[in-house]
């Protein structure tokens, strides 16, 4: 049997989301964990599997089920990477409820990558990869740099502006002037967009997600046990998680096109809907082109016209596709993918205050669309009906 | 202050050692299959057209095509505090054109897309020499 519709997530919780949480990355997550457990209406005990991704900085599952009182945990997850893969531990723990290795499974995401462990690397050696020994000579080791090299080819092949990426800014910005989570409320002009002092060029300061310590956890149990729970069940529709090829693969030289193009058909067939069904969509925002290339490798609009579709307003709220309406990782905090799980969830519930998606029904969150490593995963989520 | 951590060297591994040896001799060479004539880079065991092993190292063309360019401005590591702003090309390879490699360029002026360019090799620490890029 499909996992369409077989496995919901019935309760969300998270954080505040700082530069200094000044706490450790357990307490982080045993605090937004507890939050979704009470948002669930079940106990803490009930708990019997448990995931996580991470890159060396995070507290792992077993020492949280040790916290939680967790005596018999049957199934974890603990995932090398980064926000690459942070929609596919949703996707383990829906198989494991599926299977019956586990009943109720959180999936949670800690960090403090402001105060502690910073993503740039700042401070500390590049990460071990194969591939860094043929970029850190030159000084290139870091996300921005490589998204950069990837938003400037777009820029030359499709005739990309600085003004389409900085409208991604501008509409996030606006939605998070809504979003009582958000670290940065305050809206923003394109003046102030285009003012703001130069990381990588293309990149502008604003261009670049938030350095952000803070903890979202998602709990999930199966379709059938969610209906007697609190909340209304988010059904996970469609999953998955893959990897395709990277600057370094001989066989995918073009960077303006990313590993989502090939996973997203398998997203939607497995789903049973296409990029017109879906209502709101919380696309990876490490910076501003990713969103994008993912609208154009998602299917939403033609390869090439991300930045107009953007500039159209079709991605603001009151367009035809509302995308990143809590603000994304530019406005309202980088909690490496699963804050975009929390707002689409939010959404579905219909409770996400001012910035609500009027009827949304269907959504799609997706994972950091493949560049780097190669790998990408994404979720569709719809109301139960 | 700046010297205190120095710039990141290449760290070859068992597949690329031979790679950067072969640059420090001021010679750029990639592994060509045995099987299906590909070049492959970077340096890996097996082709990933056809899987094949077999392979030999190859003098190649030391030309290709800028397809983007960076710069960067923010100080990410303190190696870099009194280099920035500095500039870094991806080159598709003459060679092979769906190889491409990130690099550093030196010019006055920035690179420009579809420009041909040649290889620099730029000297750095411990005997590695770092390929870089200049206009052709
Ligand atoms: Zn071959």
């Amino acid at each position: 049997m499909s996992l369409r519709d077989q496995v919901a997530i019935v309760g969300i919780g998270c954080t505040e989301f700082s530069k200094d949480s000044g706490v450790s990355t357990l307490t982080l997550a045993a605090r937004a964990i507890l939050a979704a457990v009470e948002d669930a209406g079940v106990q803490a005990s009930e708990l019997d599997g448990i995931a996580t991704f991470r890159v060396g900085d995070s507290v792992p599952p077993a020492i949280l089920a040790q916290s939680l009182g967790i005596r018999d945990l049957r199934y974890f997850v603990d995932q090398f990477g980064g926000g690459s893969v942070s929609h596919s531990i949703v996707g383990q723990a829906a198989l494991a409820i599926h299977a019956g290795i586990a009943e109720t499974v959180v999936c949670y995401r800690a960090l403090n990558a402001r105060s502690e462990f910073r993503m740039g690397g700042t401070g500390r050696p590049p990460v071990d990869a194969i591939e860094t020994q043929y970029q850190a000579p030159f000084g290139y080791f870091t996300p921005p740099q490589q998204f950069a090299m990837a938003a400037r080819a777009h820029m030359e092949r499709y005739g990309t502006s600085a003004e389409q990426l900085g409208a991604v800014a501008v509409q996030q910005r606006a939605n998070a002037s809504l979003n009582e989570r958000a670290m940065m409320r305050k809206p923003i002009s394109l003046d102030d967009y285009l003012a703001s002092r130069w990381i990588v060029e293309p990149f502008r300061l604003l261009d670049c997600c938030l350095e952000t310590d803070g903890a979202v956890a998602l709990l999930l149990t199966s379709a059938e046990r969610a209906r007697d729970l609190r909340q209304d069940p988010i059904l996970i529709s469609g999953v998955t998680w893959g990897s395709g090829q990277t600057l370094y693969s001989n066989q995918q030289p073009d960077s303006t096109r990313t590993s989502a193009a090939d996973m997203a058909p398998r997203l939607f067939e497995m789903a049973g809907v296409g990029p017109h069904d879906i209502d709101v969509a919380e696309l990876y925002d490490c910076f501003s082109y990713s969103v994008l290339v993912q609208l154009e490798d998602y299917g939403f609009c033609k390869k090439g016209e991300g930045g107009a579709f953007v500039e159209s307003g079709a991605t603001a709220l009151g367009g035809s596709l509302p995308v990143n309406t809590h603000g994304g990782f530019l406005s309202e905090g980088y909690v490496h993918g699963l804050n975009h799980v929390y707002e689409a969830v939010s959404q579905l519930r219909g409770d996400a205050g001012e910035r609500q998606v009027e009827n949304a029904q269907v959504a799609l969150s997706a994972a950091q669309p493949g560049y780097v490593s190669g790998n990408t995963s994404a979720l569709v989520l719809r109301r139960d009906s | 202050m700046s010297d205190a951590i120095p710039k990141p060297l290449p760290h070859p591994d068992r597949d690329s050692e031979p790679y950067w040896k072969a640059l420090s001799q001021g010679r750029f060479q990639l592994q060509r299959c045995g099987s299906c004539n590909a070049l492959r880079w970077p340096p890996r065991a097996l082709c990933n057209r056809c899987v094949g092993f077999e392979f030999e190292w190859v003098d190649v063309a030391t030309t290709g095509r800028i397809v983007s360019w960076t710069r960067t401005h923010q100080v990410f590591a303190p190696a870099y505090r009194g280099e920035v702003p500095y500039t870094t090309v991806a080159v598709a390879l003459d060679a092979q054109e769906d190889i491409s490699m990130i690099g550093g360029w030196s010019t006055d002026r920035d690179p420009r897309a579809g420009e041909t360019v040649r290889i620099r090799l730029v000297d750095a620490p411990e005997g590695f020499k770092l390929p870089c890029w200049e206009p052709a």
